[in-house]
């Protein structure tokens, strides 16, 4: 079951994250990171991190 | 390699005066957002760029635009962005953030979690986040906004 709140939220996933400790956030975050670079490398893609200035 | 989590420890181990911000923030607190790096704030004290300088040699730290350039003491001081890249990911060290916030007017807008047992990290709070986010109006934190006013909601919700 998916919960969206006006925005379009998905609450369950903000509910599901909120399950975890932060050290498992972030475990999860360094997996979508992995992810995204095996993509990257599979299509020969390098890095782009864009604007400094937008950085933080 | 991305190890988040292992940056922040190599830090803390170094006694690095930093506040976590950006999306590793949001995160840590919570939110369900991706981002690729982890940004900090830290303090421009000469002793606490001393010891994260020794914290970005022990990284491998070199700019990602220039990966011959190295971070050094000037360079720390400034508050301008450092745009880094280590053995263990990407790392953004800001002198400040948003509309020049430092980490001397963050820290009282920051909680301090405990990632491991004594291995703790302030991060700035959500409510400041927001707030931050809503003044710089980019596009990019404008598009995060309705996450992290959720999250922040269910937190309170389910305190």
């Amino acid at each position: 079951m998916t919960e969206y709140d006006a925005s379009g939220v998905d609450v369950t996933l903000i509910r599901c994250f909120l399950s975890l400790t932060p050290a498992q956030r972030l475990e999860r975050l360094q997996e979508f990171m992995d992810f995204t670079e095996e993509i990257w490398r599979l299509n020969g893609i390098e890095p782009s991190f864009g604007d400094p200035a937008d950085a933080g | 390699m991305n190890r988040p989590l292992e940056i922040l420890r190599t830090l803390a181990d170094h006694e690095v005066e930093f506040i976590v911000v950006g999306g590793v923030a949001a995160v840590a607190l919570g939110a369900p957002v991706n981002t690729m790096d982890i940004d900090i704030v830290h303090t421009r004290a000469p002793e606490n760029v001393t010891r994260l300088l020794a914290a970005l040699h022990a990284l491998d730290a070199h700019y990602r635009h220039r990966p011959e350039l190295r971070p050094t003491e000037s360079h720390l001081s400034s508050r301008g962005h450092q745009l880094l890249a280590t053995r263990l990911g990407y790392l953004d060290v800001l002198g400040a953030i948003g509309k020049g916030h430092t980490y001397a007017g963050l820290l009282p807008h920051t909680v301090e979690i405990e990632f491991a047992p004594a291995f703790r990290c302030r991060v700035l709070d959500l409510e400041t986040q927001i707030a931050i986010k809503e003044e710089t109006g980019g596009e990019k934190d404008l598009a995060m906004l309705p996450i992290l006013r959720r999250t922040l909601a269910e937190r309170r919700r389910i305190k």
